[in-house]
């Protein structure tokens, strides 16, 4: 085997060793927010198939799969079967450039966190495409609701990624882990850890905001007329990025692979150990808050995004640089 | 040969998408492939290593330009006849802005030789920072004028489309949460017979 082919499968091997593994924590994910919600909500949740109902998820996939397709005769057939992929796709890319530990990742890039921002928006493609193509008014207005509010909350998470990079001076994500190695930034910038938090379960249309779906109002929002495994790829797409964005938050302000103190049995046990616990914590505060709180009204959704946290990040960001600013801490 | 290959496959794909914009019958597959056009675009951007101008156009033009024009044109029912019979309309405006844009490219690549200087900036590891260091020194002025462009573009569009009237209610949050309820309601016990004076 010559360099070229090796290197190719190489690479190969890389991108499946973070995507199965994305893919395989989906499934647990579905998993443990039913348990998390049958918990809260004091029942048992699923119980059944497998051991305390742990194979629940791979049942429901396999059911998914074997179910028929159906294409509703008035859509628009390609860009109907294609809105799913695309969703699924865009939040499967984004894992190129996520680093699990301080060598462990498929692209090294100079502008990684610039990437994730443009991949992250470009998901509101895939929702938008879906509503327009099923020709059916309940998904069409799901889509236009899922547009403005991605867009909205995207402004905001855009100024708090820069408030975090004025303290960082890099765009490269694993310079941007390192450089939280004594202090985590959810410390000193707590008020945009919290917003970002709130952008992200925006973001990724989850309880509160989930109001392209609301079922109240719109049957299932933008998949109302889905079924079968293009209802399943939407469904899986939502679960990878909801671990896509508890990483990126883990990355921007939980210090990513480094342990919480420098101490003894703290720091040999390994980055990645320290960065899939972090990654869960995040995940079950979205669980909570879906059991915790009720769903917004699009008014209020509107005015969060846009008259509450735009001042406020945008504050920050001026804060943020004179402080470093005055102090001389400014990266070089 | 892998770089030129990949080169060509994204600028003839670019060329394609573009044609295809124009010859679209629906508006939104035009939307589509502008999308696609941008995405080419931005491949085209990295391939000669200015990864961060390409990904600035990704998000701007993608993640936020083309999202819009999509959000307009899918609530727009637009008659393709009546399209088509526009489209000579805008013909010498079209060949102006091409012959501009020739010109342009034109005196850039033969006239200007500034080629070397141009790859020198984008060998460099991180052009981020490369851009970061003129665009708020040597290009102060441009910049800002730029920013103020578009905060009055932004405001003109506002004024225009924002008409207030004073018939549609509307909420105020802050003045619901500084009210209590002891200002909202009142506990009346009315006598048996004489019922409620709602004037009191």
């Amino acid at each position: 085997m010559d360099t070229i082919t090796m290197e190719i499968f190489i690479g190969v091997l890389k991108i499946f060793s973070f995507v199965v593994p994305v893919l395989v924590s989906v499934a647990l994910l579905v998993y443990l927010e039913r348990k998390v919600l049958g918990a809260v909500q004091l029942r048992k949740g699923p119980n059944v198939v497998g051991p305390f109902g742990i194979l629940q998820s791979f049942a429901d996939v396999i059911k998914l799969i074997t179910k028929e397709n159906l294409l509703p005769s008035s859509s628009n057939k390609f860009l109907f079967i294609f809105a799913p992929m695309l969703t699924l796709i865009l939040s499967l890319i984004a894992w190129a450039v996520i680093p699990v530990s301080s060598t462990y990742v498929i692209a090294n890039i100079n502008i990684g966190i610039l990437y994730l921002f443009a991949v992250s928006s470009f998901g509101v493609y895939g929702v938008i495409i879906a509503g327009w193509a099923s020709n059916s008014k309940y998904p069409f207005l799901g889509a236009l609701r899922s547009a403005a509010q991605m867009i909205s909350y995207e402004v905001s998470i855009g100024f708090v990624i820069i408030t975090v990079l004025i303290c960082v001076g890099s765009l490269n994500l694993i310079d941007i882990v390192e450089s939280q190695k004594n202090l985590w930034f959810a410390i000193p910038l707590f008020p945009m850890f919290v917003v970002f938090i709130i952008s992200a379960l925006a973001e990724t249309n989850r309880l509160p905001f989930d109001l392209p779906e609301d079922e109240a109002t719109l049957v299932a929002g933008f998949f109302t007329e889905y079924s079968s495994i293009s209802f399943g790829l939407f469904f899986l797409a939502e679960y990878a990025n909801m671990i896509l964005m508890s990483s990126l938050t883990v990355i921007l302000f939980l210090g990513g692979w480094y342990p919480p103190l420098d101490i003894f049995p703290l720091n040999v046990i390994p980055g990645i150990f320290w960065f899939a616990l972090k990654v869960f914590l995040i995940l079950f505060v979205f669980l909570w808050v879906r059991a915790t709180f009720p769903r917004y009204r699009y008014d209020q959704l509107m005015r969060l995004g846009w008259k509450i946290f735009l001042p406020l990040t945008l504050v920050w960001v001026v804060i943020t640089s004179s402080f470093l600013f005055y102090f001389g801490l400014l990266p070089n | 040969m892998f770089l030129l290959g990949t080169f060509y496959f994204f600028a003839s794909f670019l060329i394609f998408t573009c044609i295809s914009v124009i010859f679209s019958k629906n508006p939104v597959n035009s939307v589509l492939f502008l999308v696609l056009a941008f995405l080419n675009s931005t491949f085209l951007f990295i391939l000669i290593g200015a990864e961060f101008v390409g990904i600035i156009l990704a998000i701007v033009y993608i993640g936020a330009v083309a999202i819009l024009f999509l959000f307009v044109v899918m609530m727009l029912d637009i008659q393709i006849t009546t399209l088509m019979f526009n489209i000579k309309r805008y013909i010498p405006l079209a060949l102006l802005f091409a012959g501009v844009i020739l010109a342009e490219i034109i005196y850039l690549t033969v006239f200007k030789s500034s080629k070397s200087n141009l790859s020198e900036i984008v060998r460099s590891s991180n052009n981020t920072e490369e851009i970061g260091n003129v665009l708020y020194t040597k290009y102060f002025i441009d910049f800002q004028l730029s920013g103020v462009v578009l905060l009055l573009a932004m405001i003109g569009a506002i004024v225009l489309t924002h008409v207030y009237r004073p018939s549609i209610k509307r909420q105020n949050i802050d003045k619901q949460n500084t009210t209590y309820s002891k200002d909202r309601i009142k506990l009346v016990d009315p006598k048996s017979g004489e019922g409620l004076n709602y004037n009191e």
